[in-house]
């Protein structure tokens, strides 16, 4: 992608072209989710030092679909790439349980954000084949989801390394923007 | 009137007669597009003479001796080898734009971390670190041949002026209602022109930082710009698929050159801005006549989206690149003939230039590799390899002996 086609990208789309925003802490998955929406090979995923960006076909939409580097360091840049997106996709490493506390933090000074306001939430619980990974339940217990009331919001559990539940979630966020 | 001395333009090929007249001291250009290995330089020196009556006969030895010099840089078509010189690799986040001051002695490279950088070429040092935007840095340019100042356009929907030696920011140029993709200093007057995904683009006074005007009619956003050489004009590229043609003391449009299907991804001036070329997403590349606004040729060829082009510093060839993967060379002086294609690349090709004496070709390609052709066979020369993502940007200093890539990995190399 060159930086033209990062250009296209940021047009306010027309109908038909949505933008998903894919954030979370580092080491949860992000890269992974895209390359499995993106049916590619999932093997070789190295820590994002910035961003990829790819285009998915899904209910008749095209998604365009941005990972953002998850490190403690690059997270201040996140609001670089708020503008018009339609969805909100946050990855949680379900068996990372030290760090609930954490990404919980990060989540809910996302929610606050103006520029995602009413943006609906998608939460992939991801990892799920790991021992001490704790349920989806549980992670939206953890992260206080039931408090949300300003936009909607899911949670799929996903096992992103076998595929396992992210189309799932990806239909969830088409039908949340259908319903706008 | 009385000369004083010859000055020598490299890139393009010129003269300059130093005079002086009633006191002042006066440079008159004589452009020498069409020098080449052939030209006989005595014969060019005596026509030079017939239609310049300042040059008398006692000074034609030194004439001579002067384009002599001129012919022997200009024409030396010998391949350089360029070594990786310095990583540069304190960025953040990605890379986006890349530019060379005037000498090539530092460049600048902004980015996804909100800041530009200024570094010295030979000691790969960072010099400054240009802090103020609130977004990703796209459009970084110094106002050559000074060099004394830089601006810089940024998602953050402003642009800013900066000193190049302290690094302080001068000004702040408000109004854009979405992100400066393109900004330029005008050629000869102290304005700023800017391009913005909110469709306009926008004319500022660089020392106060006021709005000076806004060129409005574009439908879509507006992703290139350029000057002409007097400042009096301007054309822009959008995505509606037009370029415009602006008058900059009316804000007016006095022209729009209408014929590509889709997206324009780059429009510019040739050297004496009598054309302008255009590249589009409809796979085309187009040239057109600044006086007739008609479209001279509609180049086809490439098998995708045409993403950048490139004119040679006189201005006589035009260089395509395209998501087909290769690189494409068009004579524009008299036939539009394909001259060359270059095929080697893996993925698309983002952004192509000349080197200074148009003898080669430099590409950037999300292949994670930029290459160095030869006009004459189309072969690739050498392969900058190094990267480990797209390569976003290229470009060669004035004199052509570096090289500057940009990537996605969030470092800039420097070849020499």
């Amino acid at each position: 992608m060159g930086l033209l086609s990062i250009l296209r990208k940021l047009r306010s789309n027309p109908d038909k072209e949505l933008r998903l925003l894919l954030l979370g802490l580092d080491n949860a998955g992000k890269t992974t989710i895209l390359k499995s929406l993106a049916s590619e090979d999932v093997t070789q995923v190295t820590p994002t030092q910035g961003f990829n960006i790819k285009s998915v076909q899904s209910e008749g939409f095209k998604l365009n679909v941005w990972d953002i580097g998850g490190a403690r360091k690059i997270r201040p840049y996140w609001r670089n790439y708020f503008e018009n997106t339609d969805v909100l996709i946050y990855v949680v490493d379900s068996a990372d349980i030290k760090r609930l506390e954490e990404t919980g933090q990060e989540l809910s000074e996302l929610l606050l954000e103006d520029k995602l306001r009413a943006v609906p939430l998608l939460v992939y619980a991801n990892k799920q084949d790991l021992g001490q990974a704790v349920t989806a339940a549980e992670i939206a217990e953890g992260l206080g989801l039931h408090n949300i009331k300003d936009r909607d919001w899911q949670i799929q559990s996903c096992i992103a390394t076998e595929g396992k539940g992210v189309k799932e979630g990806l239909e969830w966020a088409c039908k949340s923007i259908k319903k706008k | 009137m009385r000369l004083l001395k010859f000055l020598l333009r490299y890139f393009p090929p010129g003269i300059a007669l130093e005079y002086t007249q009633g006191g002042d001291v006066k440079t008159k250009m004589i452009d020498l597009l069409d020098l080449s290995a052939k030209t006989d330089v005595k014969a060019l020196a005596e026509s030079i003479r017939v239609s310049e009556p300042m040059i008398t006969e006692s000074v034609m030895d030194q004439l001579v001796e002067t384009l002599e010099k001129l012919q022997n840089k200009v024409c030396d078509s010998g391949a350089k080898r360029y070594y990786k010189y310095k990583t540069l690799q304190t960025h953040l986040l990605p890379l986006t734009n890349i530019a060379f001051d005037k000498l090539g002695k530092r460049c600048l490279t902004g980015s996804y971390d909100r800041t530009c950088k200024v570094w010295d070429i030979d000691s790969g040092t960072e010099l400054l670190t240009l802090e103020g935007h609130k977004n990703v840095v796209y459009a970084v340019s110094f106002n050559n041949p000074t060099s004394d100042k830089i601006v810089t356009g940024s998602f953050d929907k402003t642009a800013k002026v900066w000193c190049s030696q302290t690094g302080h920011c001068l000004v702040s140029m408000w109004g854009h209602d979405a992100e400066v993709v393109v900004a330029r200093f005008s050629p000869t007057q102290s304005k700023i022109a800017t391009g913005s995904m909110d469709a306009t683009a926008k004319i500022f006074h660089l020392g106060s930082g006021q709005e000076l005007g806004t060129l409005k009619g574009h439908t879509a956003e507006v992703i290139a710009l350029h000057y002409n050489n007097d400042g009096n004009q301007i054309i822009t590229g959008s995505f509606d698929g037009t370029i415009s043609i602006w008058d900059t003391r009316t804000f007016q449009r006095s022209s729009v050159l209408i014929g590509h299907r889709e997206e324009i991804s780059n429009c510019l001036y040739n050297f004496d801005c009598t054309l302008v070329g255009s590249s589009s997403m409809d796979k085309t590349a187009k040239v057109w006549d600044t006086r007739t606004d008609k479209c001279l040729i509609t180049i086809h060829g490439h098998d995708d989206e045409v993403l950048d082009l490139n004119f040679d510093n006189n201005g006589k060839k035009l260089a395509t690149v395209s998501s087909d993967t290769t690189a494409r060379v068009w004579d524009v002086s008299t036939n539009f003939k394909q001259l060359a294609i270059m095929e080697g690349h893996r993925e698309e090709v983002s952004k192509v230039c000349f080197s200074p004496n148009g003898h080669h070709l430099l590409t950037s390609s999300l292949d994670r590799t930029a290459r160095l052709w030869s006009l004459e066979s189309g072969c690739c020369i050498q392969t900058l390899g190094g990267h480990t993502d797209d390569v976003f940007s290229c470009a060669f200093s004035y004199a052509g002996d570096t090289v500057i890539t940009a990537s996605k990995d969030n470092t800039c190399m420097i070849w020499r």
